[in-house]
């Protein structure tokens, strides 16, 4: 009895084992068929990888695409792969260890300078150039998906962070949209007195939204210095920025603590949609999930520009997606056919409708669909006053991603410590991580 | 084993003279070795060979140009400088230590406790409270991080709710909106209540399998004598179980050593002064899209060798306990 179980454990077990090792052979095999017909100018598959968990809606879209697509290559089925955000990074790790990519993939902008070094992505200067509508491409989004003068990715959708504000409690404080940083701690005062919720969100874990405010006042990150990247972090600029952004929990106290440590989609969001949120930082693309939360106050919610420090519109970090080749693809000019189907101007507005972002096509994006729409307008309002972007190093993913150096910056801040010195070691990081090859 | 007791006891039952079961013992010399291969063969491919390719990368770089098949560089020990240079580090590894101490004890206290309750209880509400008690021990780590991160959230958490209900003097105010995962302390605090909450069960279920192969007269004896519940439990119960509180405790450490989907979900990377050694590997690792598996590795040859030390001196204690028996 007792071996007879023995050798069904033993077999269960080496099962497992079989098992663990087909799946990773599948997946190698599956990923293979894609770009094996490779001889042939149409292959029988192009493998497409979206971020995101996907939707019905999205489906529908990429179905249509995908119709559009085989008007030109009548032989080649789409296989759309939906890759969640959280594993991203691993995937693609995966990806570019092991060889078994995809031919397009959907890339999130801020990870392209980490993947042109990595040599994952196809040289698409050429086929760029040779694209009648890739001439309208925003000219600051596409500069970071080049390197050394060459194109590895083009914009597909972005978007910005506005501040998003309840119209009904400003319309009832008599609160004027805030055009200084002095107004908007002043809006959340009145806010928090009146309603008795914290006035505005800052979460500690926030850079895309911090940057905003380093920007506005001057200063930066990091600026490249030729051939290496400097740290401004030590810089007065950015030294009062941050004592700004920190201040709304520590001086004004118009922010409460519950947020440190967190994003902003870690309370903030929610506390904002079930109205226990005066102002928080968000995008445009917050508003699906807003409603998703709670649909009540939804007609109230409105959204307005970062405002500069002493006027003005403050600069944002446009964060979107892009749309690279892989550089494994051994069918580069079909994927980037797919590209062009998949970012015309009409199948990327229709896109980025649905997800609340806005297209990348200069001149789409001043017509006045975006620019009169009373939810969208705030965000292509300070998309026209200029998008910078976090430095464009492939160390920025080390510095932002792993070692999350300005948000435990914010965070030690916010829970007391000098931001002089804090700072001054997250620049030093900088200078370290931004500049590591 | 098994096959090897079946077989000696099987022997003397046939008729043949004593001496043929005894020339059979050559031939089964290997048969228990065969018969653990499969394991061995499984455990070598999923716990030795990652282990061995721990070993060396540790003293690697090993990127993803490495992954892809470009030769790695040796750098000697300098994954080991690295991060015995880093402040993160040191701070990792103490936060890593007084939780092991402090959610070792825990468990174990909790578990002994709800073990003599099971002994004590009858039949029917000793299933119902063992069944009840093996749920929480059965929960995905995952899933139980996640709902304590909801217990203890600021938006609709139960305990701030409870908290702020209960009176003032109490408790203090201000609980609504208070951010347990702001700070190490409060971190992990939960993340105590939430492990012990997990592994008690099984601590508790094994000390109630020891209580109940003690001879009932020893209690009798001891009651005869007039002796406390507290003093027969230190000079009847545990000495005998003492080789079951070892076992339980050495495991207790292992596992509580190398705790890491539970605080990931509580506060994941953006608290870096939370991190404990699994974090803080695994934020080197592969916290990013260029993974640097040398120093991660390095880190977890650390978080290894500390638990080796650990079993050591467990196995050296059972050598001893064995050679006095």
């Amino acid at each position: 009895m007792k071996l007879v179980r023995f050798t069904r454990i033993a077999a269960l077990g080496a099962a497992i084992a079989l098992a663990v090792t087909a799946c990773g052979s599948d997946d190698g095999g599956s990923a293979g068929k894609g770009s094996s017909a490779a001889p042939a100018p149409d292959p029988a598959t192009l493998t497409v990888w979206q971020m995101g968990s996907g939707s019905p809606e999205q489906t529908a879209f990429l179905d249509g695409v995908e119709k559009e697509f085989k008007q030109k290559h009548p032989k080649t089925d789409v296989v759309i792969k939906y890759v969640p955000w959280p594993d991203v990074a691993t995937t693609f790790q995966k990806a570019s260890a092991g060889g078994e990519g995809p031919d397009v993939t959907e890339v999130g902008n801020t990870d392209v300078q980490s993947h042109i070094a990595l040599e994952d992505f196809a040289d698409i200067t050429d086929m760029v150039n040779a694209w009648p509508e890739g001439k309208d491409l925003n000219k600051g989004a596409l500069a970071n998906d080049q390197s050394n003068g060459k194109t590895y990715a083009v914009p597909w959708y972005g978007g910005v962070r506005g501040i998003w504000y309840r119209k009904d409690w400003f319309q009832e404080l008599g609160i004027q949209i805030p055009t200084t940083w002095d107004q908007l701690t002043a809006a959340a005062q009145k806010i928090q007195q009146a309603k008795h919720i914290p006035g505005i969100g800052a979460p500690s874990d926030q850079t895309n939204a911090l940057v905003s405010f380093i920007w506005a006042d001057g200063g930066d990150v990091a600026v490249k210095d030729g051939e290496k990247w400097v740290g401004k972090l030590d810089q007065p600029q950015a030294l009062d920025a941050v004592n700004y952004y920190t201040g709304l929990v520590t001086q004004s106290k118009v922010a409460p603590t519950k947020y440190i440590g967190k994003n902003e989609l870690q309370g903030p969001q929610q506390d904002f949609a079930l109205g226990q949120l005066g102002m928080y930082i968000d995008g445009s693309w917050a508003y699906p999930q807003l409603e998703k939360i709670s649909k009540a106050n939804s007609t109230k919610w409105g959204t307005f520009p970062i405002p500069g420090k002493t006027g003005g519109l403050a600069p944002v970090f446009s964060g979107g997606s892009d749309l690279a080749v892989w550089n494994a693809s051994k069918n580069k000019q079909v994927a980037f056919d797919y590209i062009t189907v998949l970012n015309s101007k009409k199948n990327a507005a229709q896109f980025a409708d649905t997800l609340k972002f806005l297209p990348q096509f200069d001149d789409v994006l001043k017509s006045d669909k975006y620019t009169k729409d009373p939810l969208m307008g705030a965000f292509a309002q300070a998309t026209a006053a200029g998008v910078k972007f976090t430095p464009t190093s492939a160390g920025w993913a080390e510095f932002e991603q792993s070692k999350k150096v300005l948000p435990n910056a914010v965070k030690s801040i916010m829970q007391g410590q000098s931001a002089a010195e804090v700072l001054k070691k997250a620049n030093e990081q900088a200078n370290e991580l931004l500049n590591a090859s | 084993m098994a096959d090897t007791a079946t077989l000696v006891r099987g022997a003397p039952a046939t008729p043949a003279p004593p001496t043929p079961s005894r020339r059979k013992w050559p031939k089964l010399k290997f048969g228990p070795y065969l018969l653990i291969l499969p394991t061995l063969a499984v455990i070598g491919l999923l716990l030795f060979w990652p282990m061995i390719q721990i070993g060396i990368m540790a003293f690697q770089k090993v990127g993803t140009r490495q992954l892809r098949g470009e030769p790695a560089e040796n750098v000697g020990t300098q994954n080991f400088t690295t991060i015995f240079a880093d402040d993160e580090f040191w701070l990792s590894l103490q936060h890593t230590l007084y939780f092991a101490v402090v959610a070792v004890g825990a468990t174990m206290l909790v578990g002994t406790l709800v073990g003599l309750l099971l002994n004590r209880l009858g039949k029917r509400m000793s299933t119902f409270v063992a069944g009840g008690v093996m749920i929480a021990w059965a929960t995905p780590p995952i899933t139980a991080a996640i709902i304590f991160t909801w217990l203890f959230g600021t938006t609709g958490g139960l305990v701030n709710w409870v908290l702020d209900r209960l009176p003032d003097w109490l408790v203090g105010g201000g609980w609504l909106d208070y951010n347990w995962f702001g700070t190490p302390l409060s971190t992990y605090t939960v993340l105590t209540i939430c492990v012990v909450w997990q592994s008690f069960p099984f601590v508790a279920v094994s000390v109630l399998a020891g209580l109940r192969s003690v001879p009932g007269e020893l209690y009798e004896a001891a009651k005869v004598d007039g002796s406390s519940p507290w003093r027969t439990f230190w000079s009847v119960t545990f000495p005998l179980l003492r080789p079951i509180f070892m076992v339980l405790l050495v495991l207790s450490i292992i596992w509580d050593f190398k705790v890491f989907t539970q605080l990931f979900i509580m506060s994941g990377l953006a608290n870096r002064d939370a991190f404990n050694l699994s974090l803080y590997a695994y934020s080197e690792a592969f916290g990013s899209l260029s993974p640097k598996l040398g120093v991660g590795s390095a880190i977890s040859a650390v978080l290894t060798v500390i638990l080796l030390v650990v079993t050591a001196v467990y196995v050296r204690y059972m050598v001893r306990q064995g050679e006095t028996a």
